[in-house]
């Protein structure tokens, strides 16, 4: 009789056991700045620290010293298109928007809305044109044209052997004068991630 | 003597507590017996339907990437691409968690039976994911999220090249010349003539498999695309191989626009189960070896004619997954058989073991092996049985098509009308028609 109790205590033990084991779900906060690489992809910070490095790159070089000698202003400039031509569903306009804030926060260039924010901005003027006070209306033709643009593309090569694989990232940006299609500038920022998958699991 | 008695009570419960155990963890019906009910609401054409019955079954956690597929395709059947893609990302990411091998998985599988796998997809429906990804993302109009999906497919063929090089099922043909579609679409000419190149080959290499005609499609493509990147010889050798020449083709600066229909047709094969139960006469235990095999639908309809008020085209078939699928298995059964008759073994010799000690308990430890051997009938199963493309050129407006069905002697089974189909000027309009016929022999 003592041998089957001890039996069932070990049994309701186990259970018990296995029970605990499975729930309790885990949360930790961390930093935004902090970098945590899960699956090896495209994540927060390749897009944080490729804006940030290739802005200050760009702003660094002579073209704006250049054009600020000349005209007796600062650039305007419009960020157009960013291509994603890697193997991975990238979010690009997190990654424009990270472009987008480091340029304006800069306080070195002048910035312009994009096309979709513009036509938006463009309703709300038509819009105060009707119902707006006289003294308080915004008139239209004031919008200032942006001097310069900048597009880019995101590139991908994928290297693998067995369950390592080697991903190599290549952001690529040009800044262009809309007068004459010039290419003032050219970045090029690459990021290279050894991803090794685990052969066994529990 | 007493004490002795309660020991092997203690023992005997035991058993029963893992017989029971067992056979919970074993099922009862194999995973193919359970499409049943979604297949009958496939066949009525009422993929919302079939979508709540799949709701409603319980899906294992080794079952989970079949659950979500076909999820998938039950979504895209509905017309909602984007919650379909949706879908996909989190069974490509399932892919990636359970590539690495489980080693208590493997012990099991070697105990019990394969499907205490968890089950991540065979190459074939591996590619398709991507292939049904990208086909969502053309229909949705954003044919850069498809090229993602088109660089992901070269990917995993490039895995599967690298895990048997020697084998024509490493190549898909599809999944390259759908890749090249995509190219040409969004102008890269270099990266879609390689790609159609490379759908070329995998055709030739498949028809060393089994019976297939290299798409006429394709055939234009390779040449069109030949010209276009000034591949003289290249075009030159073609022309000769295909006996087309281009000359009707009409100018592609006409601001024509092009249909491109694909049609999904019928259902993949199914999985069944095929076991061998023996008695050993010697010692009067029970064997059993379950081994899984195919059984392909009846071939309802092999094509189907696409037309406007003034024009018409056949389809033209492109991907033969029943026929590839049939391939797999018979590619992977070697390994399945060898893994299911050392599992015979191990099970005998376990009861025998367990006999030694108590009669009793040798019994109950051959019947549990005996049940809970059981094949991996587990497959995607709402795939259909093959993909067949029609295209058609036309000046850009809004278009009503008849889409007829038609049976191997050219009869129509069955008529559909797509309505408001809108063609711009230089680009193609991709669309999907999924078509389950009732198939009677389907238990």
């Amino acid at each position: 009789m003592l041998l089957l109790h001890r039996d069932s205590l070990l049994a309701t033990f186990l259970v018990v056991l296995l029970g605990l084991s499975a729930c309790g779900t885990q949360v930790e906060r961390v930093g935004v700045e902090e970098t945590h690489d899960l699956s090896g992809a495209w994540n927060d910070t390749d897009s944080r620290l490729v804006s940030e490095e290739m802005i200050n790159d760009m702003l660094a070089r002579p073209w704006r010293q250049e054009y600020t000698s000349r005209h007796q202003q600062q650039p305007a400039v419009i960020v157009g298109t960013v291509r994603n031509l890697s193997h991975e569903h990238i979010n690009v306009n997190t990654f424009v928007n990270d472009i987008e804030r480091a340029m304006i926060n800069s306080g070195k260039v002048t910035f312009v809305a994009s096309s979709q924010e513009r036509e938006e901005i463009r309703d709300e003027r038509m819009d105060q044109d009707l119902h707006a006070r006289e003294d308080t209306r915004k008139p239209m033709g004031q919008e200032l044209g942006a001097d310069f643009m900048l597009k880019g593309t995101i590139n991908t090569i994928i290297d693998m052997e067995g369950t390592t694989q080697l991903r190599y990232y290549q952001v690529d940006l040009n800044l262009i004068s809309l007068r004459d299609n010039r290419i003032v500038w050219v970045g090029q920022k690459k990021i290279k991630k050894l991803v090794k998958n685990s052969k066994l699991r529990f | 003597m007493r004490r002795k008695a309660h020991f092997s009570l203690s023992k005997i419960l035991r058993w029963f507590c893992g017989t029971w155990l067992l056979l919970q963890l074993a099922g009862c019906a194999t995973y193919s017996q359970g499409f049943a009910p979604i297949e009958q609401q496939l066949a009525a054409q009422d993929p919302a339907t079939a979508m709540q019955v799949l709701e409603k079954q319980r899906h294992p956690r080794g079952d989970l990437l079949l659950y979500l597929l076909n999820k998938a395709m039950l979504q895209r059947m509905q017309h909602d691409y984007a919650a379909s893609n949706e879908t996909f990302e989190q069974a490509k990411q399932l892919i990636q968690t359970y590539a690495a091998i489980s080693v208590t998985e493997q012990t099991a599988a070697f105990v019990f039976n394969d499907t205490t796998r968890t089950y991540t997809g065979t190459p074939l429906e591996q590619v398709m994911l991507h292939v049904y990804a990208a086909l969502n993302y053309l229909e949705l109009e954003e044919p850069q999220a498809a090229r993602v999906e088109a660089l992901q497919v070269e990917v995993r063929l490039r895995q599967l090249m690298q895990d048997s090089p020697q084998s024509a099922l490493s190549v898909d043909p599809f999944a390259r010349y759908l890749s090249g579609m995509i190219f040409e679409d969004l102008g890269e000419y270099s990266d879609a003539m390689i790609a159609y190149r490379k759908a070329y080959e995998a055709y030739q290499a498949h028809a060393e498999l089994y019976a297939l005609e290299i798409p006429e499609y394709l055939q234009r493509d390779l040449l069109r695309m030949a010209h276009k990147v000034g591949l003289t010889n290249e075009y030159q050798q073609l022309q000769s191989r295909f006996a087309i020449t281009l000359e009707e083709e009409p100018d592609p600066e006409t601001g024509q626009g092009e249909i491109v229909l694909l049609l999904h047709n019928g259902l993949a094969p199914i999985k069944r189960e095929h076991s061998v139960a023996a008695v050993d006469p010697g010692s009067g235990r029970l064997i059993r070896v379950s081994l899984p095999y195919y059984q392909s639908r009846p071939e309802l309809i092999t094509a189907a004619r696409l037309s406007t008020q003034t024009k018409e085209t056949k389809t033209q078939q492109v991907e033969a997954i029943d026929q590839i699928a049939n391939q797999t298995l018979e590619a992977y059964l070697p390994a399945i058989t060898a893994r299911a008759v050392a599992r015979a073994v191990l099970k005998y010799n376990m009861a025998r073991e367990a006999g030694k000690q108590n009669d009793m308990a040798g019994l109950l430890v051959n019947i549990v092996g005996f049940v809970s051997e059981q094949a991996d009938t587990r497959s995607w199963l709402t795939l259909p049985a093959n993909i067949q493309i029609a295209r058609l050129k036309l000046q850009p407006g809004s278009y009503n098509l008849t889409l007829e069905l038609l049976d191997i002697l050219g009869q129509v089974q069955y008529t559909t009308n797509l309505t408001d189909v809108k063609v711009k000027a230089g680009q193609r309009r991709y669309i999907s028609y999924h078509y389950v016929p009732r198939y009677w022999v389907s238990k």
